[in-house]
C-alpha cells in the first residue's frame, strides 16, 4: 500500500505566540472531567497537566505539542505497549504506562512530559512501592506520560464538538492550527507552481 | 492616604501576553510585550475584568516561583484552596470573614448581590446560569451569619430613592442626563476622568451601601444590637465593591456601613473550606425584613436591570396608572449603548444603557458639550453587568465566555418573572421600611443614610 494518508497534527507559529498559556489551561480543562474539572477555576483540585507546553526563550514564545509522527519513536521506545495508534492518532494508554520515561526520552520534540496520574479528583497511589524516606511508609503516587491527543474524545460545552482541539480553538491570535498534511500538501504545492 | 489598589498583577506569573490590556477599560495596564506588566492604580477602576481574562497560571513544576502556600497568603486566600493561581489577582478577605465568623460575640450580617445567586452554583460544578437563592441562603446559614439579608432588598430601596430623585430632576429639568451609581467601578472612572461632571451623577449610594447603613440602624434597632457590635459582610460579583466599601465617606453613626467584602469566589471558598456540601443543601428562605425583595430588585445584576427597574417603579409614580408591560425588551441587551423613549403619560423619557466602560467617554464628552440628548443613563463597568464582574467564577475556557453570561443573563430574568412582586415600589417590607423608618423618598432620613457625594480623583496621588 502506498497511498498513505498522514496523521493530522496541531503546530503552532513562533511570530504569532504572545505566551499567555490559554492554550495549555483550555488543554487542561477537557481533559479533566473525571478528576471533577468543570468549566469554572474553582472546580479544579488537581494541578495543571497541559499536554502541551509553552516554552520561553528570549526572542519568542511557542506552545510546543505531539506532532503524530507515522513512525512514532515513543511508540517504538515503550516496553509495554502502552502506545499505540487509534483513529489516526497516538495515544498513551494511562493504565498501561509504567512511568519509564523512555518516551519522553525518544520524542524529538519533547512533547511527552511525566506527571502524577490522578482519578476523581486525587492521586493514583501505586499498589506496592513506597516512600523510604517518610514514616510511616507512604504510598508512591503513580507516575505516567502525557501528551496530545488531538482531544479526540472531547466533545464539551461550546467547543465545536471535537473538529478542532482546545488549544487551537482557544488560541486568541490563531498562532495554532490543525494541519492536515495532504491538503497543506497541495495546497503548497499549488503555491509553488504559482510563483513559477 | 495609601491604600491596596486591590487588583494585583504577580510578576512572577506575568508573561506579558498583554491580554488584559485588550480588556482593560481605561488603559490601566502598563509594559512591553512578552515582560511583567504593571497597573497605573490611579487610572485603574479595580473592575476586575484582567482577573477574568488572566491565562498565566502557576505551573506546578517552575522551580523559581515562590511557593503556593505564600502566594496565597499574598493574595488573602484560604490555606486549603486548591485552584490554580494566576498573574492577574485580586486581594482577598476571605481570611478575616473565616476569622469574624468564628468570633461568637459579634453578630454577623451578609448580603449577597443579585449575580452571585445566578453563578455560585459554577463553583461546584453545576451548569453556567443555575440559579440557587435558598441553596446560597442555606450555605451563609450554616457558616454561622446570625442574619441573611438581601441586596436585593436594598436594590428596592435605591429604585425608591433614585426613582424619586429622577422624576424630581426630569420634572425641574435640572442636572440632566442622570446617570446611575451603583457601578462602583463607572464612579472611580467620572471621579478621576470627568469630575466636573459628577453632579449629573444620582446621589444615591449603590444598593450595598444603601444595605449596609440600614442593617446597621433600622436593622440593629429590629434586633436590639448596637451597630458597634454588628459585622456586616456583602458577597459581590464585583472586586470593586472592595474599594467602595472602604471609601471614607462610608459610614453610619461611625461605623463602616458594610465591613468586608468578598467576591463569588471567596464566597464559594469559605464553603468548601467548611466542608459544606453545596449541592445537596436545602433551599432556605432569606431573613426578613431586609431580605424579602421584588423582582425588580434581582434584575440589578444584568445590563439595564436598574433601567428597567426604575421605569417599572416610575412609570406608575408618575402616571398612577399599572405599567403596560413589565417586561422591558428595549433596555436588554448586551455590550455596548442601547437607547430607547420611553412613553411616560405626557412625558417622553429618553433614556441610554452604557454596557461596558470603555463606551462611556463619547457619552461624557457630549454631556461635557451639553448635547447629550438624554433624561437618565445606566452605566455599569463590565461589559454584560454584575453578571460578568470581576469576582465572579472564572472561566477556564474564553470559548464559553457568551454562553455563560448568557446562561446567567437568562437566570436572573427567570428570577424577576418568578417573583410574586416584580415593582420596587410594591414590595410590602419597603412599604413598611418608609412607613416606620424612612419616612418618605428623599426625606431627611433617607439622605442622611442613603445617599452620597463623590469626590473628585483628576488628581494622581501616591498609592501604596
Amino acid at each position: 500500500m502506498n497511498n498513505v494518508q498522514p496523521k493530522p497534527f496541531v503546530i503552532a507559529e513562533a511570530g504569532k505566540c504572545i505566551g499567555c498559556k490559554a492554550c495549555e489551561l483550555a488543554c487542561f480543562a477537557v481533559h479533566n472531567d473525571d478528576n471533577g474539572v468543570g468549566a469554572v477555576v474553582g472546580t479544579v483540585t488537581v494541578p495543571v497537566i497541559p499536554r502541551l507546553h509553552v516554552i520561553r526563550t528570549e526572542s519568542f514564545t511557542l506552545p510546543v505539542q505531539c506532532r503524530q509522527c507515522e513512525n512514532a519513536p515513543c511508540a517504538e521506545a515503550c516496553p509495554v505497549q502502552a502506545i499505540r495508534q487509534e483513529e489516526g492518532v497516538i495515544v498513551i494508554h494511562a493504565e498501561s504506562c509504567i512511568g519509564c520515561k523512555g518516551c519522553a526520552m525518544a520524542c524529538p520534540f519533547g512533547a511527552i512530559s511525566l506527571y502524577k496520574a490522578y482519578s476523581n479528583g486525587k492521586v493514583v497511589p501505586q499498589i506496592q512501592l513506597k516512600d523510604q524516606q517518610h514514616t510511616p511508609l507512604e504510598r508512591m503516587a503513580k507516575v505516567i506520560a502525557y501528551k496530545c491527543d488531538l482531544c479526540r474524545t472531547r466533545d464539551y460545552e461550546g467547543g465545536a464538538a471535537g473538529n478542532v482541539p482546545a488549544c487551537v480553538e482557544v488560541c486568541p491570535v490563531e498562532a495554532l492550527s490543525l494541519v492536515h498534511p495532504d491538503t497543506r500538501l497541495s495546497r503548497s504545492r499549488t503555491a509553488a507552481a504559482m510563483r513559477l | 492616604m495609601s491604600y491596596d489598589p486591590i487588583i494585583h498583577i504577580d510578576e512572577q506569573l506575568c508573561t506579558g501576553c498583554r491580554r488584559c490590556a485588550a480588556v482593560c477599560p481605561v488603559d490601566a495596564i502598563i509594559g512591553e510585550p512578552g515582560h511583567p506588566q504593571t497597573i497605573d492604580a490611579h487610572r485603574c477602576v479595580v473592575c476586575g475584568q484582567c482577573v477574568q481574562i488572566c491565562t498565566a497560571y502557576a505551573a506546578d513544576n517552575e522551580s523559581t516561583l515562590a511557593s503556593r502556600a505564600v502566594k496565597l497568603q499574598e493574595r488573602g486566600q484560604l490555606p486549603n484552596v486548591h485552584e490554580p493561581l494566576f498573574a492577574a489577582y485580586s486581594s482577598g478577605d476571605i481570611q478575616k470573614v473565616k476569622a469574624v465568623l468564628a468570633d461568637p460575640k459579634r453578630f454577623k450580617v451578609v448580603q449577597c448581590a443579585p449575580a452571585i445567586r445566578v453563578s455560585l452554583a459554577e463553583e461546584f460544578g453545576l451548569p453556567f446560569g443555575t440559579l440557587t437563592p435558598g441553596k446560597m441562603a442555606a450555605a451563609l446559614r450554616r457558616l454561622k451569619f446570625d442574619r441573611i439579608y438581601d441586596t436585593n432588598f436594598a436594590a428596592d430601596v435605591t429604585i425608591m430613592e433614585e426613582g424619586s430623585e429622577l422624576i424630581g430632576r426630569v420634572m425641574s429639568g435640572e442636572r440632566l442626563p442622570m446617570f446611575t451609581s451603583c457601578c462602583p467601578a463607572w464612579v472611580k472612572h467620572a471621579e478621576t476622568a470627568a469630575p466636573e461632571l459628577l453632579n449629573h451623577l444620582s446621589s444615591c449610594k449603590s444598593p450595598m451601601q444603601m444595605g449596609g447603613a440600614l442593617f446597621k440602624t433600622y436593622g440593629a434597632e429590629l434586633d436590639g444590637i448596637a451597630p458597634a457590635d454588628i459585622f456586616s459582610v456583602a458577597v459581590m460579583p464585583c472586586t470593586c465593591k472592595k474599594f467602595e466599601c472602604s471609601r471614607e465617606e462610608m459610614n453610619v453613626e461611625g461605623c463602616r456601613e458594610v465591613d468586608l467584602v468578598i467576591t463569588t469566589r471567596e464566597l464559594a471558598s469559605l464553603i468548601k473550606d467548611q466542608g459544606i456540601d453545596f449541592i445537596h443543601l436545602p433551599e432556605e428562605p432569606f431573613d426578613s425584613p431586609l431580605g424579602k425583595y421584588s423582582g425588580a430588585g434581582s434584575i440589578f445584576g444584568v445590563t439595564g436591570g436598574v433601567m428597567e427597574a426604575a421605569i417599572r417603579t416610575g412609570y406608575e409614580l408618575i402616571t398612577h396608572e399599572q405599567i403596560p408591560n413589565l417586561q422591558l425588551d428595549f433596555v436588554r441587551g448586551e455590550e455596548g449603548i442601547r437607547t430607547a423613549e420611553v412613553q411616560i403619560g405626557d412625558l417622553e423619557l429618553k433614556v441610554a444603557v452604557v454596557a461596558g466602560l470603555k463606551y462611556v467617554d463619547a457619552v461624557l464628552a457630549k454631556v461635557g458639550e451639553g448635547t447629550c440628548p438624554y433624561h437618565f443613563i445606566e452605566v455599569m463597568a463590565c461589559p454584560e453587568g454584575c453578571v460578568s464582574g470581576g469576582g465572579q467564577p472564572k472561566l477556564l475556557l474564553e470559548t464559553q465566555r457568551k454562553c455563560a453570561y448568557q446562561a446567567r443573563k437568562s437566570a436572573v430574568y427567570r428570577h424577576d418573572s418568578h417573583q410574586k412582586v416584580r415593582k420596587s415600589h410594591e414590595n410590602p417590607d419597603i412599604i413598611k421600611l418608609y412607613k416606620d423608618f424612612l419616612g418618605e423618598p428623599l426625606g431627611d432620613t433617607s439622605h442622611h443614610l442613603l445617599h452620597t457625594k463623590f469626590v473628585d480623583r483628576s488628581v494622581k496621588e501616591e498609592m501604596s
